[in-house]
C-alpha cells in the first residue's frame, strides 16, 4: 500500500516523511527517524515510556498514529534540551531543569523510563506549576519505574517544580 | 507489535463520514482518541480493511450547558477536557471524578469519553455515573439525528444500539433535578490506576422528609453490560435514608448482579463489592442530596 | 557512612556517571541501534503447552517478499545450553525446539526480514503441526502418578525433579519431641515478573574477518559469549559480546537466550545484521519469573523463644527448563537457615519440570521465598509465646562470627542493631499498643549475600577483572567487563578507583563489558557480587599503579624507608609531608620515563577462596510496615516503610537509598498486586494493564537508615545493598495485614478477596 507523504513538525523542525497510514508516531520516531530518546515499552499505553508531547499535552506515542499527528507541534525528550544533540560535552551544559533535578536527586537508574517520566513531568509543571506531593504522584501514574521506587523521582519534580516557579 | 494494515479515512463532515460507514460496512472501523482501538488492532482483536477517524469533523469537542438542555460533551471531548472542565465540575462533579479515574494522564489526554462509552466495555470507568444521570446518546447519520437513552444504548461487551451507518455525536446529561446528588465508586483493589474490578453509578433523589424519591443505579463490570439494580432501587423508593436502608439496598444490588470470574477479580469478590460500593455510592449520593447542592468536590 | 574511615569520594552521593547522557535521551540501548542492510527478526512461539513438533513447514514464509531467511530446530547444530556448565547434564534448553515443546512460548522458529512487519507477517504464515500431549501445569500435577514426563532424560524414579538438594545438621527428630513449640505449616509463594521497562533485545553483526559481534541487553555479558560459542560451534574469541544501555534486568537478562542466538545464528548466514526485539506481550506472556515454591516448614522453639531447629522443605515450580532453577533451590535451602541460629536443620529442595514458562533468577534468589515463609513463623511464634517480635528476633539473630555448620560464616553484621533501630524509628513497642481498627504494624527481616562463590558456570577465569591504564595527564583508564544495567556500578566503580588513586571521579575513562576489549572475565551482574567483587579487582589494579607510582615518588624526594606514601587531590606525597607532592600525572610520567616508555597498567583480580559455600559476606536489615485495610473492601494501603539495613560502607549512599526504595516497589508488588493469572499453562496476565506493577501513586513514602558496619573482604568495607531488602517487605506487610484484620496470609500473594476470605465474607 501507499505511503503518503507528511510533514511533522518535531521540536521545531518541520520533517518530511513518507508514511504508511498504520505506523504509530513511536515507529516513526524512533526506526525512521532515528529519535531513539523516546522508548518504547510496552505498546498499549500503560507503562508510559514512550511519552511525548503532542501540542504540549502529555501523550503515548505508541497509540498515536503518526499521520495524525500532522499540523500538531511535537516535543520529545531531545527537544527538552536541543543543544545536547550537537554539543558533545553534556557535562557544562545546562539543560531543562526537570532533567538537571533527576540527575541530582538520583532519580535515574536504569535511565529506560527517564525521558518518558520527564516528558510527563514537563506536563504536569506546565500545569500545576508548584505540585504537591500527591498531585506529583498522580501526574506521574501514568509512567512505570521499575527500579527506582518512584520516590526520588517525585523528589526530582519536586525540586524542578522550586527551581521554575519558586514559592519562596 | 506492528499494526495491521488499513485505509486511512479523515472525513471532514458527519455526512462524508456515515456514507463511508455505510459504504464500507462490516469492513470498517472508526477511532476518535485511538487509544483502545489502535491497542485492540495491535493485538489483531479487529482487522478492519478501513480505519476511520473523526478528528477531523468540526464542532464535535463541544462541552456545553442550558439550564433546560442539561450538559451536552460533544464525542471528540477529551478524557482530560471532562476532568477539568468547570462546566463539568459544576454541573456533573461525578462525570468529572469517573474521567479522571480513567486510565493514565496520556490516555485521558487523547481520548474520549464517548469513546469510552461507545467500546461498550462492561468495566468503562464514564458509564456508570452516566447511566444513573439517565443521559442520552445523540447518533447522526449524517442525515437525521436520534437520541438513544442510555439504558438502551448497550447490548452486550463491545455491542451498543448504534447503526451501521450511525456515528455517535454527542452525550446528553439531564439537569440534575433539586434535591439531588450523584455518586461514582470505584473497586479495583490492587492499584490507583486500574481498570475497575467492579465500578457503580448511583443518582438518588429525595423529598422534602428526607425519603428517597427516585433512585438509579448502575452496575459496571459485573454483567455484559451496564446493570441496573432493580431490586434494589425498588426496595429504596419512599424508604428513609438510613444505614440499614443502604446496607440492604447494597445486598439487594448484589443479587441483581451477575459477575463472571476473571484475571481482575473473582465472581465472589465481584458480588460482595457490588454490595460495597453500592452502599458507599448510595451514601455519598443521599449526602450530596440532602446537602440540596449538587456540587461536590472531584477526587 | 563509616567514621573510622575518612574517604574523599567514597561515602559521596554524587550524580550517576551517566544521568546526563540518560537525562538527554541520548543513552543508546540495544534497540536504538540500527545498522546498515539490517534485518529484523522475529520469533515464533509455541501456543501449545505440551506437544511434539510433527512438520513445520515454511514455505510460504519463506516466499513473501522481503523474508531473507527462516530457521528452525532442524537448521541449527544440536547442541543444548544453560548456565550450570559445571553440571552439563542440567543443560536442558535447545535455541529452537527440535522434536518437542515444553511450554507455551516455546522458541519454534524464527524469522529476518527487511522490516517487522514482514517478520511478523512470515511469521503468522508458517504452519506447523503438533501432536499434543498431557500436560503439568503444577508441582502437584508434575508429580503425581502417571504425570507426563516433561524431558524424557529424566525419566528416572522421579521423573520431573531435574535435581535436588539437602542440607541437614544436627537431631531434628529430638528437638520436635523436645520442644515447648513446633510450628508446622505450609506456604505457597507465587511467580512475578522481573518487569524490567527495556524489553529484551539484540543486534548481530557478522564482520569478514569471521568474526561476530552483538549488542545484546544483558547482565552477563561472558555467558553470552561462551554460550553462543558452543551452540554456534564457534571459537569464544570469534565472538565479541558488547552490553549497551540496559534498562533493567533484575536477574532476568542473565542467561544466553533464544533471539541471541537466532540473531546470532542468521546473522553468520546471511552476512548483514540481524536485530530482535521482544514485545511486552512476550515478556509478560513467554518470559522468565521468579520461582513460584510449595514451602513445608517446621520449626521448633523453647517456651523462652529460643530456636531449636527447623526442617524446612521445598517444591520449586521451575517451569519446562532449568534456566537458573539449581541456584534458587541451593540458595532456598541456604536462606531457610539465615538470620537466626538454627542448631538443628534440615533442607530438602526439589526442582520441579512443569509445562509453564520457566521460572528463573530474580533479585533475590530464593531469599524472598524463604524469607517469607521464615519471618511469618518468626511473627506468629512471637504471638504464641507472648513475646515481642523483636525480642524473639534479637534472642535469636545472628552476629558476626556465628557459624552456619558447613556453610558459612557471618563476618560483619549489623542485624541486632537494625532491629533495634528499626523498633526505636517506627516506635514499635508504642505503637503496637495503640492500633486503630483497621491499621496494623508489621516487621520483617532480610540477610543477603554480596555474590556468589560457587562456580556453577564452570569458568576457567577470575570471577572478575579490572585493568586500569594511567597517563600522563593525571587520568586513568578503567576497564571491566563488570555490567551496569541500571544498578549503577559504573559510577561505583569510579567512585572505589578514584578514592584509592586520590583522583577525582571525572579523571577516570571508564570501557565496560565489550568482550573484546575489557579483561577475561566477569561473571556479571547477579547475586549483589559487583561491588563487591569488581570492587576488590579494581583497588587490587588501583595498588598495583601505586606501587609503581610510588617508587618513583621515593626516588625523587630520597625518601627514608620508613615514610608511608598517600594518594590525594591528585598527587601523591609522604604521608607526614604533603609538602613534598607530585601530581598523578608527572608520577605517571616519571615511572614511564624509568621504564623507557612502558605503560603504566594495573591489574587485579577477584576470585573467593576459602569463603564457605555461599558468599564472602552477608548484608542484614530490618523493616516494618504500617498499613491501613479496609475491612469492607479487603484492600490493604501500605502507608509508610521503615528500614534500617547493613551494607557495610555505601559507595554511593543516594545509589543505595534508590536500590532500597527499588526492592520495596518490586516487594510491595511481591506482597500485593503482581501475579501471573495462569489457565493451563497459559499466562493471561501478558499486558501491563493486568500485570500489575506498582505505580507512583501505590509507592508508600518511608525512610531508611544506614546500620554503620565495615565488612572486611569488601571494598572500602562496602557489602550488597539493594537486592535483599526486596525480602523483608512481603513478610512485614503481611504481619501489619495480621494485627490489622486477624488474616494471617500464608499464600502469597496477598490478595484484598484473601483478606475478606478470612472473614468469612466471600
Amino acid at each position: 500500500m501507499k505511503k503518503e507523504l507528511i510533514t511533522l513538525n518535531i521540536n521545531g523542525d518541520d520533517i518530511e516523511i513518507a508514511v504508511h497510514p498504520w505506523r504509530t508516531l513511536n515507529e516513526v520516531l524512533r526506526d525512521q527517524l532515528h529519535l531513539t530518546g523516546t522508548k518504547l515499552g510496552c505498546g498499549t499505553g500503560d507503562c508510559g515510556a514512550c511519552t511525548v508531547l503532542l501540542d504540549d499535552q502529555s501523550v503515548s506515542s505508541c497509540l498515536t498514529l503518526a499521520i495524525e499527528a500532522e499540523g500538531h507541534k511535537i516535543t520529545t525528550i531531545e527537544g527538552l534540551a536541543p543543544e545536547a544533540a550537537t554539543e558533545n560535552d553534556l557535562e557544562n551544559l545546562t539543560l531543562d531543569p526537570i532533567q538537571e533535578s533527576f540527575i541530582a536527586k538520583g532519580a535515574i537508574q536504569c535511565g529506560f523510563c527517564t525521558p518518558g517520566m520527564i516528558m510527563s513531568g514537563k506536563f504536569l509543571l506546565d500545569h500545576t506549576p508548584n505540585p504537591n506531593e500527591a498531585e506529583i504522584r498522580a501526574g506521574l501514574s501514568g509512567n512505570l519505574c521499575r527500579c527506582t521506587g518512584y520516590n526520588k523521582i517525585v523528589d526530582a519534580i519536586a525540586d524542578a517544580a522550586e527551581k521554575i516557579s519558586p514559592t519562596k | 507489535m506492528s499494526l495491521p494494515q488499513f485505509t486511512f479515512l479523515a472525513p471532514t463532515s458527519l455526512s462524508e463520514a456515515c456514507a463511508l460507514l455505510e459504504k464500507h460496512q462490516g469492513k470498517i472501523k472508526i477511532k476518535a482518541g485511538g487509544t483502545d482501538m489502535i491497542v485492540r488492532l495491535s493485538h489483531r482483536a479487529v482487522k478492519p480493511d478501513f480505519l476511520m477517524t473523526l478528528k477531523k469533523i468540526p464542532d464535535l469537542n463541544e462541552i456545553s450547558y442550558t439550564p433546560d438542555k442539561g450538559l451536552k460533551i460533544g464525542a471528540l471531548a477529551l478524557l482530560r477536557e471532562v476532568e477539568i472542565s468547570p462546566l463539568i465540575l459544576e454541573q456533573a462533579p461525578m462525570l468529572a471524578r469517573a474521567a479522571h479515574a480513567t486510565a493514565t494522564v496520556q490516555i485521558r489526554n487523547m481520548g474520549t469519553v464517548m469513546g469510552n462509552v461507545c467500546n461498550a466495555s462492561p468495566s468503562a470507568d464514564n458509564i456508570p455515573s452516566l447511566v444513573a444521570m439517565n443521559a442520552i446518546i445523540v447518533a447522526s447519520s449524517g442525515k437525521k439525528e436520534r437520541e438513544i437513552p442510555i439504558d438502551e444504548f448497550f447490548l452486550g461487551p463491545g455491542r451498543s444500539a448504534l447503526q451501521a451507518n450511525e456515528i455517535a455525536v454527542a452525550i446528553k446529561v439531564p439537569k440534575l433535578a433539586a434535591n439531588s446528588g450523584v455518586s461514582y465508586q470505584k473497586i479495583s483493589a490492587r492499584s490507583k490506576v486500574d481498570i475497575a474490578a467492579v465500578n457503580i453509578g448511583a443518582l438518588i433523589t429525595l423529598n422534602e422528609e428526607g425519603k428517597c424519591k427516585a433512585v438509579r443505579i448502575s452496575m459496571g463490570a459485573v454483567g455484559p453490560t451496564p446493570l441496573r439494580a432493580s431490586l434494589a432501587e425498588e426496595f429504596l423508593l419512599n424508604k428513609k435514608i438510613t444505614d440499614e436502608t443502604l446496607a440492604e439496598a447494597g445486598r439487594l444490588a448484589a443479587e441483581d448482579a451477575s459477575p463472571i470470574s476473571d484475571v481482575r477479580a473473582s465472581r465472589e469478590y465481584r458480588k460482595l463489592m457490588v454490595e460495597v460500593m453500592t452502599t458507599r455510592a448510595l451514601k455519598e449520593a443521599a449526602g450530596f442530596a440532602s446537602q440540596r447542592v449538587v456540587k461536590c468536590k472531584s477526587s | 557512612m563509616s567514621t573510622d574511615h575518612n574517604f574523599s569520594v567514597v561515602g559521596k552521593s554524587l550524580p550517576r556517571s551517566d544521568a546526563r547522557i540518560k537525562a538527554v535521551g541520548a543513552a543508546q540501548y540495544a534497540d536504538d541501534m540500527f545498522l546498515p542492510g539490517m534485518l529484523h527478526g522475529k520469533l515464533l512461539r509455541s501456543p501449545v503447552a505440551h506437544a511434539l513438533i510433527k512438520s513445520i513447514d515454511t514455505s510460504a514464509a519463506e516466499a513473501l517478499p522481503g523474508v531473507k531467511c527462516v530457521i528452525t530446530g532442524q537448521d541449527i547444530p544440536k547442541i543444548k545450553y544453560g548456565n550450570w556448565r559445571l553440571v552439563p547434564e542440567s543443560q536442558d534448553e535447545y535455541a529452537l525446539a527440535i522434536d518437542k515443546v515444553r511450554f507455551i512460548g516455546d522458541e519454534v522458529a524464527a524469522v529476518a526480514a527487511i522490516d517487522k512487519d514482514s517478520a511478523e507477517e512470515a511469521i503468522r504464515l508458517i504452519k506447523v503441526e503438533y501432536e499434543e500431549l498431557p500436560g503439568a501445569y503444577s508441582v502437584e500435577e508434575s508429580l503425581a502418578d502417571k504425570a507426563p514426563v516433561i524431558h524424557d532424560e529424566y525419566e528416572q524414579t522421579t521423573p520431573n525433579i531435574s535435581l535436588d538438594r539437602k542440607i541437614e545438621y544436627g537431631d531434628l527428630d529430638k528437638v520436635f519431641a523436645e520442644a515447648d513449640l513446633v510450628l508446622d505449616d505450609v506456604f505457597t509463594v507465587h511467580a512475578t515478573s522481573h518487569a524490567y521497562m527495556e524489553p529484551c533485545s539484540c543486534l548481530s553483526e557478522y564482520d569478514h574477518d569471521g568474526r561476530l559481534t552483538i549488542w545484546t541487553s544483558t547482565q552477563t555479558p561472558y555467558f553470552v559469549q561462551c554460550l553462543l560459542a558452543s551452540t554456534m560451534e564457534m571459537r569464544e574469541n570469534d565472538i565479541r559480546v558488547i552490553k549497551p544501555f540496559v534498562g533493567g534486568g533484575f536477574g532476568g537478562k542473565m542467561e544466553m537466550r533464544p533471539w541471541e542466538f537466532c540473531s546470532a545464528f542468521m546473522a553468520r548466514k546471511l552476512g548483514r545484521p540481524v536485530k530482535f526485539t521482544l514485545t511486552r506481550e512476550e515478556e509478560l506472556a513467554t518470559g522468565r519469573r521468579r520461582h513460584p515454591m510449595r514451602i513445608h516448614s517446621k520449626v521448633a522453639f523453647s517456651k523462652e523463644g529460643m530456636l531449636l531447629g527447623k526442617e524446612f522443605n521445598v517444591h520449586l515450580d521451575g517451569g519446562a527448563y532449568n534456566s537458573m532453577g539449581p541456584t534458587a533451590c541451593f540458595l532456598c535451602g541456604n536462606f531457610g537457615a539465615m538470620l537466626y541460629n538454627y542448631p538443628n536443620y534440615r533442607y530438602y529442595g526439589a526442582h520441579v519440570y512443569t509445562n509453564k514458562p520457566p521460572a528463573g533468577a530474580m533479585r533475590g534468589f530464593g531469599a524472598p521465598q524463604a524469607l517469607f515463609v521464615a519471618e511469618t513463623q518468626m511473627n506468629v511464634a512471637a504471638e504464641k509465646l507472648g513475646l515481642d517480635p523483636v525480642d524473639i528476633r534479637l534472642m535469636n539473630a545472628m552476629e558476626s562470627g556465628d557459624e552456619i555448620p558447613g556453610v558459612a560464616t557471618i563476618s560483619s553484621c549489623g542485624f541486632k542493631e537494625s532491629l533495634i533501630k528499626v523498633a526505636e524509628m517506627t516506635n514499635w513497642r508504642e505503637k503496637r499498643k495503640n492500633l486503630k481498627p483497621g491499621q496494623g504494624l508489621g516487621l520483617g527481616c532480610y540477610s543477603f549475600i554480596s555474590g556468589g562463590v560457587f562456580n556453577w558456570f564452570n569458568t576457567r577465569y577470575n570471577f572478575t577483572r579490572a585493568e586500569v591504564r594511567a597517563f600522563e595527564d593525571g587520568t586513568v583508564h578503567l576497564m571491566t567487563m563488570a555490567s551496569d544495567i541500571g544498578q549503577g556500578c559504573d559510577t561505583v566503580l569510579r567512585q572505589i578507583l578514584a578514592e584509592e588513586l586520590g583522583l577525582k571521579v571525572s579523571d577516570i575513562r571508564l570501557t565496560a563489558a565489550d568482550t573484546a576489549v575489557t579483561p577475561q572475565a566477569d561473571l556479571g551482574t547477579w547475586g549483589s557480587r559487583v561491588t563487591l567483587m569488581a570492587g576488590n579487582a579494581v583497588r587490587k589494579a588501583a595498588q598495583e599503579i601505586k606501587e609503581e607510582l610510588f617508587k618513583m615518588v621515593s626516588l625523587k624526594f630520597d625518601l627514608n624507608v620508613i615514610h608511608d606514601l598517600r594518594c590525594g587531590d591528585g598527587k601523591i606525597y609522604p604521608a607526614n609531608r604533603p609538602d613534598r607532592a607530585v601530581s598523578f600525572g608527572d608520577a605517571v610520567k616519571m615511572a614511564q620515563r624509568a621504564n623507557r616508555g612502558e605503560p603504566i597498567i594495573g591489574y587485579g583480580s577477584y576470585t573467593p577462596r576459602n569463603k564457605g559455600l555461599v558468599t564472602p559476606a552477608f548484608s542484614f536489615g530490618a523493616q516494618v510496615a504500617e498499613c491501613e485495610v479496609d475491612k469492607e473492601t479487603g484492600a490493604v494501603e501500605v502507608k509508610f516503610m521503615t528500614t534500617a539495613h547493613d551494607c557495610g560502607t555505601p559507595i554511593n549512599p543516594m545509589s543505595v537509598e534508590g536500590q532500597l526504595e527499588g526492592s520495596v516497589h518490586m516487594g510491595l508488588g511481591y506482597a500485593l498486586s503482581e501475579q501471573f493469572i495462569m489457565k493451563e499453562g497459559k499466562t493471561l496476565t501478558t499486558t501491563f494493564l493486568d500485570y500489575k506493577i506498582p505505580c507512583a501513586e501505590d509507592m508508600p513514602p518511608g525512610v531508611s537508615v544506614h546500620i554503620d558496619t565495615y565488612e572486611a573482604d569488601g571494598p572500602f568495607g562496602a557489602k550488597e545493598a539493594g537486592e535483599g531488602l526486596v525480602s523483608p517487605t512481603a513478610p512485614a506487610i503481611a504481619d501489619a495485614v495480621y494485627a490489622a484484620t486477624g488474616y494471617r496470609c500464608m499464600d502469597l500473594p496477598l490478595t484484598p478477596q484473601k483478606v475478606l476470605a478470612s472473614m468469612k465474607k466471600v
